[in-house]
């Protein structure tokens, strides 16, 4: 059993007494992060088995302001506010996991070979990187998705391209840190390829700041994602998309209902994702965690 | 003593009374002074393409031109009835291709220069040269001749019974030749291209009407003052500021916060939302409509578009539906592409609505089970309808015949230019009269060879679209005149609906707001907002 193999079943081991012996009234946000998050998955899974209304079809009287029979109300098409803004839910969730499985996956690799190897393939993969970074993300991605054209799949390839390269960097710093370690100069010393070395004795210890920073981004991926659709360069008309749907209520400004229920869910979904973020960086490095 | 006294208490009150009288006298000859100093705010987002009136074509180009260009008549407030404004007479002959003007000799341009038959046929043959958007006007003129100078003679290549009225259109102003000349301007037949006076026309205005350019700054505002040597009824107000304002709700409430006078682009469901004894809301039946057209030939269609193909949409489409949630039901159905009060539109049956019958009409076509076809259309906001709003509404009634919408909405510039190249099958567009008259229809929408619509559809190619009888048709409208020509242009239109290419969807109402204390506000078919004619009090 290898260094790293003992690390990761003592982690394990202790996972659930660990979290467990942290729960406390500090950890209420954390909690309803989470069941907020659980809610919306599960959301955004059955609501085609169990919605009342077609979300692009006509469920009432045009711009209803919120009622018994329309929580949300309905928007200028006569369309259910509240049923759009779930359905919205898949968008949303979607494409904030589309965006941080790609990204985090191109990044990542891309950061630990350039971590690993070092020298020139470091400095070119770091330099890509910097360039990108420099540019402010919804620049860049407004740039990206005007060019390639408005649409959700555009909308996640800009966001995936501005992604990258957080997690490039943070890996590369991980592997920096970890290749010194005894057990690596155990591995080289044992003969064992460069690539073994890589993918099975430095990465595996590399990804607490990457979950915890993963889960941070997924609302930033949502609000950058919604801020495009807002401006006309993401899902277009007539997807129940959460920033569509506020562009749509801002062009009626005086029926607030329209936007209201969009504007709701980013604002909640975008939160609970900091609030989990939050917890899941206290627990995976307690340093980090502020004495009271 | 007591009568003494009366007659002191008399005399002390008759003298207050005059005092309170002559102060009030004086305090209104002095709000009447202010009110006639006053500027007027008109929030409004601005279209202008130029401030050159040979190259200008946009809705707020129209206002400027009204206010600044004098043309050589107009229209009055009925919106029908032709009215000298340069000229005092005219003289049309019998066969209607030659029409002589007799100038106002009190007519001067702002800067105290005569209006001459010159500068009109300085400025006619510009506008025909320059080729720019409403270069149409003049396709039919032949020649014109100075009989002296404030008498001039225009003949037309065919009868043109719509002549009078095109004169009347804002971009037929009259400009001062030799001012502009000296800046850059000229009327050969070069003009295209050796006309170098558009950037000088942005900072500066060579008109006789009563109003001058102050200043224009793109994005932000359009500065008039009023002409003071002006040779007419003088303006109402010492300036006017058009603000550009991006949409109907910051136009209204600039509105209600007292930041501007004027706004004339919110839309109806925003002015039912607005309660405030201070704006009034006049709500006109306008001539503006917006309309979905095909264009068969335009590659990209997944199927041909056939006219049972055509119609069978047609059909499907639910147009009370349309202006109900468009506009709030501010609006009204418009038969043919000619819209509803002008020449030929009376009686012509209105647009209907049988999904049963359409799905039988794709049947028979051979598309039973429907088909995915794209909806290209300009996303932006025209008056009062958001075209993003009835693509969706379309979507959902041609939905229930199984046609399935991708809807691609374009900024307005994209799609103006694919829906000529490279061609789009199915979009929707808009549509403002240039002046009061059926011709300029026929010409951009007729199924005639070489008109912009009849060369998006395909005449002469495309099966059942030959053009040959209707422009038949139009050249005996154009040479015809009262009943004879409406008669006439009754058959274009009805042409037009069967043809099936546009579908007019909404003729919306125009809302006209503006604070309680303007008056004066009306539409104009040629003119949008005659800014002359308005009194802040």
């Amino acid at each position: 059993m290898s260094v790293h193999t003992i690390v990761a079943v003592g982690l394990r081991r202790g996972l659930f007494s660990r979290f467990a012996g942290r729960v406390s009234w500090r950890s209420a946000p954390v909690i309803l992060g989470a069941v907020i998050i659980l809610a919306a998955i599960v959301i955004a899974i059955t609501i085609p088995w169990w919605s009342p209304y077609d979300p692009i079809a006509l469920a009432g009287r045009r711009l209803q302001p919120p009622s018994l029979e329309h929580w949300c109300g309905t928007d200028a098409l006569g369309r259910d506010v509240l049923v759009r803004t779930l359905y919205g839910t898949r968008y949303s969730l979607t494409i904030a996991a589309l965006v941080l499985a790609v990204g985090v996956s191109i990044g990542t690799l891309l950061g630990a070979v350039a971590g690993f190897v070092g020298g020139l393939l470091d400095s070119a993969i770091m330099r890509l990187a910097d360039i990108t970074l420099s540019f402010p993300p919804i620049l860049l991605a407004m740039a990206i998705a005007a060019s390639l054209g408005p649409g959700l799949v555009h909308t996640a390839v800009a966001l995936i391209i501005v992604w990258w390269p957080i997690y490039a960097r943070l890996m590369r710093a991980q592997v920096l840190n970890v290749k010194g370690l005894d057990h690596v100069d155990a591995a080289v010393v044992s003969g064992a390829m460069p690539g073994r070395i890589l993918f099975k004795h430095i990465v595996p210890l590399c990804w607490s700041p990457i979950l915890v920073n993963m889960t941070m981004d997924v609302g930033q991926v949502i609000l950058l994602a919604s801020g495009l659709s807002f401006i006309g360069l993401g899902a277009q008309p007539p997807t129940p998309e959460w920033g569509q749907m506020i562009a749509e209520g801002a062009g009626s400004f005086y029926s607030w209902w329209i936007a209201m229920g969009p504007g709701l869910a980013i604002f909640l979904v975008s939160l609970s994702f900091n609030f989990l973020g939050d917890g899941v960086r206290d627990f995976v490095d307690p340093r980090s965690r502020v004495s009271t | 003593m007591m009568a003494t006294g009366n007659i002191w208490r008399r005399g002390l009150f008759s003298a207050a009374s005059l005092m309170i009288m002559g102060a009030s006298a004086a305090l209104a000859t002095a709000g009447a002074a202010r009110a006639a100093d006053s500027e007027i705010v008109v929030a409004r987002a601005m279209d202008l393409n130029s401030l050159d009136p040979a190259r200008a074509y946009c809705d707020t180009c129209q206002i400027y031109l009204s206010a600044v260009y004098d043309t050589l008549l107009t229209l009055a407030p009925d919106n029908k009835t032709i009215v000298p404004d340069l000229a005092t007479s005219w003289e049309v002959s019998p066969d209607v291709t030659t029409f002589t003007f007799h100038l106002n000799p009190a007519a001067t341009f702002s800067d105290g220069t005569p209006v001459t038959a010159t500068d009109v046929q300085w400025s006619l043959e510009r506008l025909k040269n320059i080729k720019g958007g409403a270069a149409y006007l003049m396709d039919s003129l032949k020649s014109i001749d100075i009989k002296d100078p404030h008498t001039l003679v225009i003949t037309t290549k065919t009868p043109n019974s719509e002549f009078l009225g095109i004169l009347s259109a804002t971009y037929v102003g009259i400009i001062n030749s030799k001012l502009a000349m000296a800046h850059g301007a000229n009327d050969a037949d070069t003009a295209s291209t050796t006309d170098t006076a558009d950037t000088w026309f942005l900072s500066h205005s060579a008109g006789s009407g009563a109003f001058t350019l102050q200043s224009y700054k793109a994005d932000d505002a359009l500065r008039l003052k009023r002409n003071a040597s002006y040779w007419g009824k003088k303006a109402q107000v010492s300036g006017v500021i058009i603000k550009q304002t991006a949409d109907a709700v910051t136009q209204a409430q600039m509105l209600q916060s007292g930041a501007a006078d004027i706004a004339m682009q919110i839309d109806p469901d925003t002015a039912k939302t607005i309660h405030d004894a201070n704006i009034v809301f006049t709500t006109v039946p306008s001539y503006n409509y917006v309309y979905a057209a095909f264009s068969p030939i335009a590659k990209g269609s997944p199927v041909p578009l056939t006219h049972d193909v055509r119609e069978a949409m047609a059909l499907a489409i639910d147009y009370k539906g349309a202006i109900d949630f468009t506009v709030g039901g501010a609006g009204n159905l418009q038969p043919s592409a000619i819209p509803n009060g002008f020449p030929g539109t009376a009686d012509l049956p209105a647009p209907v609505t049988d999904v049963a019958k359409a799905k039988a009409l794709l049947a028979k076509a051979g598309y039973p089970n429907g088909f995915k076809i794209g909806l290209e259309f300009p996303a932006m906001d025209v008056y009062g309808i958001d075209i993003s709003l009835l693509a969706q509404k379309l979507q959902q009634d041609l939905a229930k015949i199984n046609v399935s919408l991708v809807l691609k909405p374009e900024t307005f510039n994209v799609w103006a230019g694919d829906i000529d190249s490279p061609g789009v099958p199915f979009t929707i567009g808009f549509f403002a009269p240039d002046y009061f008259g059926s011709a300029q229809y026929a010409q951009y929408f007729g199924m005639m060879a070489g008109m912009p619509w009849g060369k998006r559809a395909g005449v002469g190619t495309t099966p059942g679209l030959d053009g040959a009888a209707e422009l038949a048709t139009f050249n005996k409208a154009l040479a015809a005149a009262g009943p004879a020509q409406e008669a006439a242009y009754k058959e274009i239109g009805l042409q037009m609906i069967a043809d099936k290419i546009i579908l007019p969807i909404v003729s919306p109402d125009l809302v006209l707001a503006y604070a309680k204390d303007i008056s004066g506000m009306r539409y104009s078919a040629c003119c949008n907002l005659p800014l002359a004619e308005i009194v802040k009090h």
